[in-house]
Formats: C-alpha cells, sequence, structure tokens
C-alpha cells in the first residue's frame, strides 16, 4: 500500500516527521497557486490519484 | 512602449478608465487583480464556479463537537484552531500578501453555525455544491442534521419567545427589518490602537494574560468576596483567547512553512525564490511579534481580518490603513529606501486586491440588499490624528493611487475630509472620483468628530481616531471607544412607517398587523393627525428593532463567544470579558434608515394637495393607493409633480424633513443600547432601494407598488431635484448634521465632461467648500456618461472595470441588477460651477 510519505508533494514537520504537508501545484481558470494541507506521513495513498513515487 | 503611451492618451481623452488602468498597473498587480474570482453575486446568483467551502465548515463542526461539553468561549477557540490548524492554505503566483477565509480562491466561506434558515439556503443554492455535487450535497446535509437545536438560531430562538414571540414573528416577515438580531456574522469594530501600533505581538499578548490569570487566582484565593465571583468564567475566557491567538501564530507558520517549501523545492525564478523567502520571513515574524516594515504591517493586519472571518463572518471591513501602516511607507520608502514608491504601490494594491477577493455565503435577501458586492467595506482615509493634526500622509497618497490601479468594487475608501488636507490629496480624491470610481465618499471630519462626542460622549481624543465601522457610521478604535460588533439588523425599512400611518398599521404584502393601530387614515381630519400616526409607526418601529439587537448583543457571549476579537482587545485582555459583552464599550448604536426619504415626500404631498389646496380628501388617496394608481393615473401625477419634494431648497417640505428627523433624534434618547447609551438613525441604503421595491406598497409620493425607491439616505427622488445641485446642498445643509442623527448619506451625478481638467477640479473644490460650509457630513459621486453605461448594458464583457457608487457601497456596474442599473441612469446629472 503506497503511503503519502512515498509521494514527491509529501513534505515532514521537521519536529514531528510522521506529520506533513501535501503541497500541490493548482491552476484554476483564473490563477495558478501551489497549495499545502496537512497529511499524516502513514496515510493510505491508494487512492490518491495525485501520488508521484519520490 | 510607444505604442502604449500613445494609447494611454488616447483611452485617458476618451474617459476609459477602467482601460488606462489595465495599462498602467505594474504586471504583477495586472495578475492578480485579474486572478480573483467574482464573489458578489450577480443578479442575485453567484458567478460560475463559485463554490462553498465545506473544509472549514467541517472542521469547524469537528472541532466544535469534539469539545462540546468544554465551556462557550473555549469549545469556540477550539473550532476554529481546528480550522487554522486544518484548512488547506494557498499562495498565488506573484502574491506577496497571504492569507484566504477559505480553503482555495474561488470558494466562499459558509458559517454553518449560524442557522437552519442559512444553512437550508446554503443547501438549495444551484451550483454552489462542489464537485462531485451529490457526495457534497451528502456532506452539507449531515454536517447540517449535526447542528439541529446547537446552532445560534436555534439556541437563540426559544429566549426571544419567552417574551417576544409576536415580536420575533413580525423581524422575521422582512417586511420591516434586515436579517437576524444574532451576532454571528455583525460589523465587528476592532481595538486598532491596541493591536496595530506595534507595540505588541500575540506573544506578548499571551504573556499578559498569563500574568492577568496568576494575579486573578492569587487574588480570589485570598480574599472571599463578590467581586470574585467571575473568576471561574474570566479564567476560562482567558484560555480561549489564549488558544486562539497561538493558533493564529501556528496558521501563519503554516503560511511560512508553504512558502520556504516551494522557494526551496519548486521555484525557478531567483527573484521570485527571494520573494517566496520574504513572505516565509513574514509570516514567521507577525503576528507572533510586532511589525518592522510595511509588508510585515500590512500582513498583520490582513491575518487579524482573515482569522476575524474565520471566527464569525464580518459584514463590514472597518479599516484605516493609511493611519496605521503610514509610518511603515514612511520607514521603508523615504527613510530606509528599501523599498521603491512602485514597490509599495504592488503591496498597497494587492492589500486591497486580498480584501477584495474575500467573500462569505449570503442568503438571497441579502445578496439582493448587497448586489455586486461581498459586504459594506469602507475603509477610512485621511482625517486627523489624537492631537489634532493632519494625520493624512505618503501612505494616503499611495492608496488613492492604487484603487486607480486596481479598481476593485470593495474595499472602497471613504475620506475624512478636514480643513487642513493638503491640496495635492484632495486632488487625488478627486482624480479616484473624476476616474468614476465612486469613492472616495467625502466625509466632513470636524462634523462627524463633534457627532461621535455628541450621541456617545466620546471623549475629543477618542473621537478622533473614528473609523467606519459599516458604509456610514463613525466609531472610534481605542479600548472604551471601539463597538466589538453591530447586528446589520438594526436596520429599518422606513418607508413602511408612512405606510402603516396611512393604513391603521396593516401591512398587506405579509398579510398581518404589523405597527400599531393609529387610526383609519380616510376620516384623518388634518396634518397633524396624520403626522402623530406617522410618530407613532416611527416610534414602534425604531423600538422592536433595537429592542431585538439589545438582546441579541448581550446574549452574544454565551450564544457566539468571540475568542479571537477578545484577545485582540484591550479592555478583554485586562478583565477577561468577551469582546461581545456590552461592559466597558461607550456604545456606538445607529439605527440604519433605509428608504427614508419616501416618508418625506409622501407627508408633504398629502399635506399640500389633500389638507393645503383640498384638491383631493383621504378617502380618495387611500383608494388610489390601495389600487396602486392604477385608474388613478392623472391624480398620481398631480402627486409627482405638483407637491413639493425633498432637495429643491423649499422650506415646505424641507421643514417636514426636519420635524420627521427630529422626532426619531429624540426617541432616539429614549430607547438606550445595551451600554445605556443613544440610538440614533442612520439615513442610507445599501441596494434596499431595490430590495424593498416590491416590499412598499403605493406611496402618495406617487411610486407603484414595485418601482424603486430612492436611492440615498437624504438624495432626492431620481429626477425630482429640479433646481440643480446648490438647491440640494442647501436643502441637505437645513440638517443639523450633529444633533439631527448619525449621519446622512447624499448621492451625487456629476458630468465626466465638466469634471475633465483643471477647470474641472477647481469646480469641484468650489463644490466641496460649499458642501463643507454647509456643515454636510457626508457626499459620494458618481462620475459617469449615460453612454458609457447604456453600452455596459448591451456588452458587459467589455465593460467588466466600470464602477458606479450604488449606495454606500460602489459595484462593478455589470455585477448589478438591471432595475439597480436604470435607477442609477436615471439619477439627475448635475451640472455644478
Ligand atoms: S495526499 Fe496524495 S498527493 Fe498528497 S502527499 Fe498524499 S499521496 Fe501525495
Amino acid at each position: 500500500m503506497p503511503l503519502c510519505k512515498e509521494c514527491k508533494k509529501f513534505f515532514p514537520v521537521k519536529e514531528d516527521p510522521n506529520k506533513g504537508d501535501c503541497v500541490q501545484r493548482v491552476v484554476d481558470p483564473r490563477q495558478a497557486y501551489y497549495k499545502a494541507k496537512p497529511v499524516g506521513a502513514s496515510m493510505d495513498a491508494s487512492s490518491c490519484s495525485s501520488f508521484e513515487k519520490k | 512602449m510607444a505604442e502604449a503611451a500613445v494609447n494611454i492618451k488616447e483611452l485617458e481623452k476618451n474617459q476609459e478608465w477602467w482601460r488606462v488602468a489595465e495599462q498602467k498597473r505594474s504586471k504583477r498587480l495586472d495578475y492578480l487583480r485579474k486572478a480573483v474570482w467574482k464573489k458578489g453575486a450577480v443578479g442575485g446568483l453567484y458567478a460560475p464556479g463559485i463554490k462553498v467551502d465545506l473544509e472549514r465548515a467541517g472542521l469547524f463542526t469537528e472541532g466544535y463537537f469534539a469539545n462540546l461539553n468544554d465551556p462557550g468561549m473555549v469549545r469556540h477557540a477550539k473550532a476554529v484552531a481546528n480550522v487554522l490548524d486544518n484548512i488547506p492554505i494557498f499562495i498565488t503566483d506573484q502574491a506577496q500578501l497571504v492569507g484566504y477565509v477559505g480553503s482555495a480562491p474561488h470558494t466562499i466561506s459558509w458559517l454553518i453555525e449560524g442557522g437552519s434558515l442559512l444553512n437550508e439556503e446554503v443547501y438549495n443554492e444551484p451550483g454552489i455544491a462542489p464537485e462531485p455535487e451529490a457526495e457534497s450535497l451528502k456532506k452539507m446535509a449531515a454536517m447540517m442534521d449535526k447542528w439541529n437545536g446547537y446552532s445560534v438560531q436555534d439556541r437563540f430562538i426559544p429566549y426571544v419567545l419567552s417574551f417576544a414571540a409576536e415580536e420575533g414573528v413580525k423581524l422575521l416577515s422582512g417586511a420591516v427589518g434586515w436579517g437576524l438580531p444574532i451576532s454571528i456574522s455583525g460589523y465587528n469594530g476592532k481595538d486598532y490602537e491596541y493591536i496595530l501600533t506595534a507595540k505588541r505581538g500575540f506573544e506578548d499578548i499571551i504573556a499578559e494574560i498569563d500574568r492577568r490569570q496568576e494575579d486573578m487566582k492569587d487574588k480570589a484565593r485570598k480574599k472571599a468576596g463578590p467581586e470574585y465571583l467571575h473568576v471561574g468564567s474570566r479564567m476560562m475566557n482567558w484560555e480561549g483567547m489564549k488558544i486562539a491567538l497561538q493558533a493564529v501564530i501556528r496558521y501563519a507558520n503554516r503560511y511560512a512553512r508553504l512558502a520556504k517549501i516551494v522557494a526551496e523545492n519548486y521555484e525557478t525564478d531567483p527573484k521570485r525564490r527571494e520573494e517566496l523567502l520574504r513572505i516565509a520571513e513574514t509570516c514567521e515574524r507577525v503576528p507572533a511579534k510586532p511589525q518592522r516594515n510595511l509588508q510585515e504591517s500590512l500582513q498583520f493586519d490582513h491575518f487579524l481580518q482573515v482569522v476575524e472571518r474565520f471566527e464569525s463572518g464580518g459584514g463590514a471591513w472597518p479599516s484605516r490603513p493609511d493611519y496605521y501602516h503610514g509610518s511603515w511607507y514612511d520607514k521603508d520608502v523615504n527613510i530606509d529606501k528599501r523599498l521603491t514608491k512602485e514597490e509599495a504601490l504592488d503591496l498597497v494594491g494587492e492589500f486591497m486586491i486580498r480584501a477584495h477577493e474575500v467573500g462569505s455565503f449570503f442568503p438571497r435577501w441579502t445578496r439582493e440588499g448587497l448586489q455586486g458586492i461581498t459586504g459594506t467595506w469602507v475603509w477610512t482615509l485621511g482625517g486627523v490624528k489624537q492631537d489634532g493634526a493632519d494625520a493624512c500622509n505618503d501612505l494616503t497618497v499611495a492608496f488613492l493611487q492604487a484603487a486607480r490601479l486596481v479598481r476593485v468594487s470593495n474595499p472602497t475608501f471613504a475620506f475624512r475630509w478636514h480643513p487642513q488636507v493638503k491640496d495635492e490629496v484632495m486632488r487625488e480624491c478627486f482624480e479616484c472620483i473624476r476616474q468614476g470610481l465612486g469613492y472616495p465618499s467625502m466625509r466632513n471630519d470636524p462634523v462627524l468628530i463633534t457627532n461621535v462626542m455628541h450621541w456617545h460622549g466620546h471623549p475629543i481624543e477618542e473621537a478622533r481616531t473614528w473609523v467606519h465601522q459599516a458604509c456610514m457610521s463613525p466609531c472610534p478604535t481605542t479600548k472604551h471607544g471601539f463597538q466589538p460588533m453591530r447586528m446589520a439588523s438594526a436596520t429599518a425599512n422606513m418607508a413602511k412607517v408612512v405606510e402603516y400611518a396611512l393604513f391603521n398599521g396593516y401591512d398587506p404584502i405579509v398579510n398581518m398587523q404589523m405597527g400599531p393601530q393609529t387610526g383609519d387614515a380616510r376620516k384623518f381630519k388634518s396634518f397633524d393627525e396624520l403626522y402623530n400616526a406617522w410618530a407613532e409607526q416611527l416610534k414602534w418601529l425604531m423600538n422592536l428593532l433595537t429592542m431585538s439587537v439589545n438582546f441579541g448583543r448581550v446574549m452574544s457571549p454565551e450564544m457566539c463567544p468571540r475568542s479571537f476579537l477578545s484577545s485582540i482587545s484591550e479592555r478583554c485582555v485586562e478583565s477577561g470579558q468577551d469582546a461581545a459583552s456590552p461592559e466597558g464599550d461607550r456604545g456606538n448604536s445607529w439605527i440604519t434608515a433605509f428608504t427614508w426619504v419616501e416618508n418625506i415626500d409622501s407627508l408633504a404631498a398629502v399635506k399640500k394637495l389633500v389638507f393645503d389646496d383640498k384638491k383631493y380628501t383621504m378617502d380618495q388617496l387611500i383608494t388610489a393607493l390601495e389600487a396602486n394608481w392604477e385608474g388613478f393615473e392623472q391624480m398620481r401625477l398631480d402627486f409627482v409633480k405638483n407637491a413639493p419634494k425633498w432637495g429643491n431648497d423649499d422650506d415646505y417640505v424641507d421643514d417636514i424633513m426636519l420635524k420627521c428627523l427630529r422626532e426619531a433624534a429624540a426617541f432616539s434618547r429614549v430607547i438606550k443600547d445595551p451600554s445605556g447609551n443613544n440610538w440614533p438613525i442612520l439615513p442610507e441604503n445599501v441596494s434596499g432601494n431595490i430590495h424593498y421595491a416590491n416590499i412598499v406598497r403605493a406611496l402618495p409620493n406617487g411610486r407603484r407598488l414595485g418601482d424603486a425607491l430612492y436611492d440615498g439616505g437624504i438624495s432626492p427622488g431620481p429626477g425630482l431635484d429640479k433646481k440643480g445641485p446648490t438647491a440640494v446642498l442647501k436643502s441637505c445643509g437645513k440638517i443639523n448634521h450633529i444633533t439631527d442623527g448619525r449621519a446622512f448619506l447624499l448621492n451625487q451625478r456629476l458630468s465626466p465632461t465638466q469634471l475633465s481638467g483643471e477647470k474641472g477640479y477647481q469646480l469641484w473644490r468650489s463644490y466641496m467648500h460649499t458642501w463643507a460650509d454647509l456643515g454636510l457630513d457626508h457626499i459620494q459621486f458618481n462620475v459617469i456618461d449615460d453612454t458609457t453605461l447604456r453600452s455596459a448594458q448591451r456588452e458587459p464583457e467589455k465593460y467588466q472595470e466600470v464602477i458606479v457608487r450604488v449606495a454606500g457601497y460602489s459595484a462593478h456596474f455589470v455585477d448589478i441588477s438591471r432595475k439597480t442599473q436604470d435607477n442609477i441612469i436615471q439619477r439627475t446629472v448635475q451640472g455644478i460651477g
């Protein structure tokens, strides 16, 4: 089972590597931006369509 | 380059200012301006692509119910903290300032804890549930179910029913007031003197609260007595404030981290990398610690505004950005020269854009009243310092220049004019007005400072800090002067007063006996009888609204605690009270009086044509009104054309205006707000004149059910100001703008051709001198010709940035309803000079 921590978009928090941010580039019809949402390092990534192996 | 220069000159000559702005603004501002998703509803509907933010709603719900047994403010703080810790955040390309009230740029926030009325509207609004829609709707329904019995509305209503069930039904009818008296999304004033003067950051406040808690514990344990009975609740409130402050520091640090990740892993442009690292440094610094430069100061302020809206919404945006950030502009641009003027202008323009992009879900009735915008965000510029010296600075000018470049409809500015304002600053104000922004509105500072002292007893140094709490009402920004909240529902549809006086308090639109039974108007034998009925209806309505808002305010700490707002307010940090508690608040209440002038023109018409000229009887008039003037067109035209109308310097009708205002002013001192202070009226409309068009029946000024009501607080009816602009000013100048009410909105339309060039400026200056000499407190201008407006109606896609002044706010012309557009075109274009 792939995990978030194996994904290129996962950036662990220094103080607690079990937690991290999923950082993605989004381009919507009006603007482009970088987005971050908190994820767990061991979160199941099998159903994530944005998963990219590190 | 040469081609662009020629192009700009041509565009300027043609007064196509929105196109000039596109050419003149920096690439960064152009990108950021066009990147904004339009959040104001167009013709009552949200634009395609706008989605309600389920993240804030979901995280708040989760945080709230996970801590259900905690004391109110702690529970609320934990719910907000859960949002701030977990909501997705983003940094837009080219941005230098960060923070948004939602999880993505196209989202509008949803205060799910407000209540079922709002939630039902969100659920039923077509097209705004995020894709996949069916899944979102399921999620929304589940969240809504959770709030049944817990929402502010659900918990508040039993209290209202316990003593004022009938009044509650009348309020909810939507005929006479606006909104619910619950504090979930009011106009939140702020103690900027405490929080924005760089004397402290959030870490300092946390330390201060720790000291206060220790001190109170110590004292309460040592000596039993009534003064410490509240110790438990105060300790808990302080705890809630600290939870909120710590969460905001973490939230800012999340942005710092994201900026660093992008700079170090994604960004290839070295200049942009540097900017991202500066964002990181800024967000690590503020609001934890006090600001040290312009970017940090603006970012500090923006975090305050964003978090306040995560906590409780915010229908207004009281602010004085040139005053509180001006010294940092001076330091960075003039002293340290770490920023060029152009770089500073980019920051200032972006600061406006960051506010412009914020939006929350509005129920339909609010969208109709606030067409095209997301709240009445009137930022205050100019004015005087606490010692009375001119407060204008280089940042005042920068804001006025940035406004012309970004041309946002929200926020807008209101400028505190006073006799010391320098000509160069007046020219900047004029340039904004001439370029058709509809703002700044001009406010008479000496008059309003005196007004603030008169109505609510603020000492002069405090009064001089005033900002617009919403569109118009001045409110100080000090420990005891600031008003932490004001509910929109103290807003009266005043045209109902004269309607109810004519129809014995009965309202066929809502099919209810609304006002008191003041007698069958067919039998009135004198104008005095009608006037007395009018005065009785007026007092009933003023009391109905203020009674419910007073009650809502007092219940607010229990229903909707404000951990964050309290934590940035000196008096709360000092005492451990909720910000909404009236204790220590000097009071700054006002009743917004929509559709006021209909009363005056209607009373004058009856006095003249029925009681003085005896051309018609009351019986005939009531019959014609009941028939909505159908079958009585000649008679109706007589009431339109041959009765005196407000705004023509005619004492006959102007005296009625004064009599009515003074009746209201006297009663304003009888009814009291929770601080024991007065409730003066403030005549203005947002676009209530359109919203209420189908709610107010035919009136003696000649209006029919469905006709737009007049557009301004004391503006004459469209096309009824026949004697020119000076006559309008003279009529308005008969009002005492200090003692007759809180403030008075006056719209004027001027000709763009006449205002062109230096001659145009000089004409306007002398017009403004007359305005100031007559002691008016407010004026705002639309300077745009009918041809442009009609073209914009035909080809809206070409005129996206054309702005008009609607009422207390500006909107992009293409974003307002056809009826409001027509109403603006109908306003008389006044030639001045
Ligand atoms: S959520 Fe998906 S994209 Fe994000 S880190 Fe996990 S696997 Fe990667």
